[in-house]
């Protein structure tokens, strides 16, 4: 008989807890390429997406992953017909490896923008249109910029506007620093997986050429790599090691960095009074700069597309969007966010990012679209282009030759359109003076 | 009916069922990816035959420097490491007081991943690292050396070749030692017997003998030679590139599958050479034995 009671009570608990669970079951899972770091990984666990479950009763399995395990699971997904994802966050060249996989949701977008208290910034919307659909809604934006270091500010040359810097003052700046104190305090991120690419093709050669892949070999091209030469003679030799410049602006090895606004983040945040962001500098043809986007997608094979779009609408928020800025330092697409004015380290990068974004001389520059799962290899001509010339001392036009080749055949082979700021119309893109 | 009877017997075909499972296995996970990366390699994704990839391979910018490194890595380690190697073999094999924990201090390196070799020699020729902090203290040095950076190049193959050596040597001294203890003390003696010294001992005695565990050793090193990678990228980044790395960076950062599986059919093409000079070249005559 106690045997029986002692079951029994078991049975009733076990009732009562799955049913308990049951209730509060729903779940979704997100699965993103952005967030990926540990820190970014946990506030979004324990900051981002609680508020959501709370309010709705999803629940938001959340997993970070490298681009490469990304693509593979979701084409994967995709090709056997059977989904485990429901919401997909990746950047714009993210969803341009993996065609085919997203489900359309104009149809969100439609109500989201209905609802009347969000303004999504339209080029961005249109840069979510891909293969005939709205493939992503935007989710947050970042950009590239220079964060200096205040002990810098005492070599800056004379009458020289560090919010408005050309490359020829930020070399003669660097060059002060180098011969008052012996050390080379510039830091451009050139590692294995660093982004100095971007710096190749969305800062330089818009800035000197007006252009990113037409003149890719030209005079004014010639004229660009030499000055990265000079350049490079006052940039820390360390350099190449490096993938981020969060930790060389913290441990005073760097005065002056260029990076991405993530990845230099945490070094404003762990000592706000000691830095400020600046904008990129200008060339002879304007002041060049990449606009890299973040959007959300929802994959065909979604089990609970319906929680998904919840999701969405939480995420594009313009108060989540503000949390996002606060968390992880990219910025919002939504116009209402932007105004907000967000607290603490982070007023810094923005009062950078709205300066650059806002530059009357600004030229916008935008990640090539169109070379889908080759995205890779454009990255690779313009950082091999720069170890090349630049690290390795090569011969300039020969290396641009060589390098133009593989330019002109990749775009060939994808018949990608030109990105900004060359003219989109033209497709396939056309590197000239190549061979 | 008396051939099939036969075949069934199962004390005849035992062997080959104890051998099925490990070869549905290799032929799953090592065979057909083998010829998947053949076929990539040499196909288009519509089925066209090309050798398209392998000249983009060539053309790369890396493909000289990875074919050169590779080379000097592998030429510099492998007869280095023996000769390390077979030093401390012999001097375990003399079985000295505390020979056996000397021989599970050297065979430590075996039980950590390479890539966590990389990393610990990073920590000791980083910028802040413990070589350069020795230095500073020393007097030696009053700013940091780069010795990982382009500036120094060869001081980075060097760091390179040092953690290389300490990581990989111990599997070829475990291989030697066991060939050591099998090689009966009766050739000794009667070498001893007929008036040899330790010099002609080793020399006409032990080396024939340890010929077998030589190839073994040789193959087995010098296949994981021309495969080094996680310890160059650990010190190196992509400073000194070599052919698995480059394939590895056309994989996951490039996303060109064709280009990665080109660059591993040449390092397996390599092996397969090597391998094949190795075992006529060090071929075992029957006459050392008798």
């Amino acid at each position: 008989m106690k045997l029986a009671k002692v079951l029994g009570l078991v049975l009733l608990l076990t009732v009562v807890g799955a049913s308990l669970t049951f209730s509060n079951g729903q779940k979704i899972t997100f699965y993103s390429t952005q967030m990926r770091p540990i820190e970014e990984a946990q506030w979004a666990r324990t900051t981002l997406l609680p508020p959501f479950t709370s309010e709705t009763g999803i629940g938001v399995d959340f997993i970070a992953d490298e681009y490469s395990p990304w693509a593979a699971r979701l084409i994967g997904e995709h090709a056997v017909g059977k989904g485990t994802i429901d919401l997909v966050g990746g950047l714009h060249g993210d969803f341009l490896g993996v065609p085919g996989t997203m489900a359309d949701i104009s149809g969100t977008l439609w109500y989201l923008q209905g609802k009347g208290d969000r303004t999504f910034i339209e080029s961005f919307v249109k840069m979510g249109q891909m293969g005939g659909i709205q493939a992503y809604i935007p989710w947050m934006q970042a950009t590239y910029l220079m964060v200096i270091n205040k002990k810098a500010l005492q070599y800056l040359p004379a009458g020289v506007d560090y919010n408005a810097l050309t490359y020829d003052q930020l070399l003669a700046w660097a060059k002060n620093i180098y011969e008052a104190t012996g050390q080379k305090k510039l830091g451009i991120p050139a590692g294995p997986k660093s982004l100095l690419h971007r710096f190749v093709h969305g800062y330089l050669y818009p800035s000197f050429t007006g252009s990113m892949v037409k003149e890719f070999k030209s005079d004014d091209a010639v004229k660009m790599w030499k000055y990265a030469q000079d350049l490079w003679q006052y940039v820390n030799p360390s350099a190449t090691s490096w993938d981020a410049m969060a930790e060389p602006l913290l441990d005073g090895s760097v005065w002056i960095a260029w990076d991405h606004t993530a990845r230099v983040k945490d070094a404003i945040k762990a000592q706000p009074n000691n830095f400020i962001a600046i904008p990129s500098p200008a060339g002879p043809k304007g002041r060049g700069a990449i606009a890299v986007l973040a959007g959300l997608g929802i994959p065909k094979n979604a089990p609970d597309p319906v929680a998904a779009v919840k999701l969405i609408e939480y995420l594009t928020r313009p108060s989540t969007q503000v949390e996002i800025l606060n968390g992880i330092g990219f910025f919002p697409i939504v116009k209402e966010a932007a105004s907000a004015v967000p607290t603490g380290a982070m007023q810094i990068l923005a009062k950078g990012v709205t300066a650059q974004a806002g530059a009357p001389d600004a030229i916008v520059a935008m990640i090539p679209g169109g070379l889908g799962a080759r995205a890779g290899e454009f990255s690779k001509i313009y950082r091999d282009t720069f170890m090349e010339i630049v690290v390795k001392g090569k011969d300039i036009n020969a290396t641009l030759t060589a390098q133009g080749k593989l330019l002109k055949e990749l775009f060939a082979d994808t018949g990608a359109a030109c990105p900004p700021p060359d003219p989109t119309n033209e497709a396939p893109c056309v590197p000239e003076n190549i061979p | 009916m008396g051939f099939l009877r036969r075949l069934l017997r199962t004390d005849t075909l035992l062997p080959y069922w104890l051998l099925l499972p490990t070869v549905v296995y290799l032929i799953i996970f090592f065979v057909l990816p083998l010829f998947q990366a053949f076929s990539l390699s040499f196909k288009t994704d519509d089925g066209q035959l090309t050798l398209k990839y392998f000249e983009r391979m060539v053309y790369d910018v890396g493909f000289m420097d990875a074919l050169k490194n590779t080379f000097l890595l592998a030429i510099i380690l492998v007869p280095l490491q023996l000769i390390t190697a077979l030093v401390i073999a012999l001097l375990i094999n003399t079985n000295f007081r505390g020979s056996r924990l000397f021989l599970y201090i050297c065979a430590i390196p075996l039980g950590i991943s390479d890539l966590a070799s990389g990393l610990v020699w990073f920590s000791i020729f980083s910028e802040h690292g413990y070589l350069n902090s020795l230095l500073y203290k020393l007097g030696i040095l009053s700013q940091p050396f780069h010795f990982l950076s382009y500036v120094h190049l060869p001081w980075t193959f060097g760091a390179i070749l040092a953690a290389e050596h300490w990581r990989a040597t111990a599997i070829v001294l475990v291989v030697l030692v066991a060939g050591l203890q099998m090689i009966s003390k009766d050739y000794l003696e009667a070498a001893e017997v007929m008036g040899a010294n330790k010099l002609q001992r080793l020399w006409y005695v032990v080396l024939p003998l340890l010929k077998p565990s030589l190839q073994a050793a040789l193959i087995i090193r010098t296949i994981f030679a021309f495969e080094v990678f996680a310890v160059v990228i650990a010190l190196a980044g992509n400073l000194v590139p070599v052919l698995a790395s480059q394939s590895y960076w056309w994989y996951a950062l490039y996303r060109n599958l064709h280009i990665a599986a080109a660059y591993g059919v040449l390092l397996m093409t390599l092996s397969v050479l090597v391998t094949w000079g190795y075992l006529r070249f060090l071929r075992t005559r029957e006459e050392a034995l008798r």
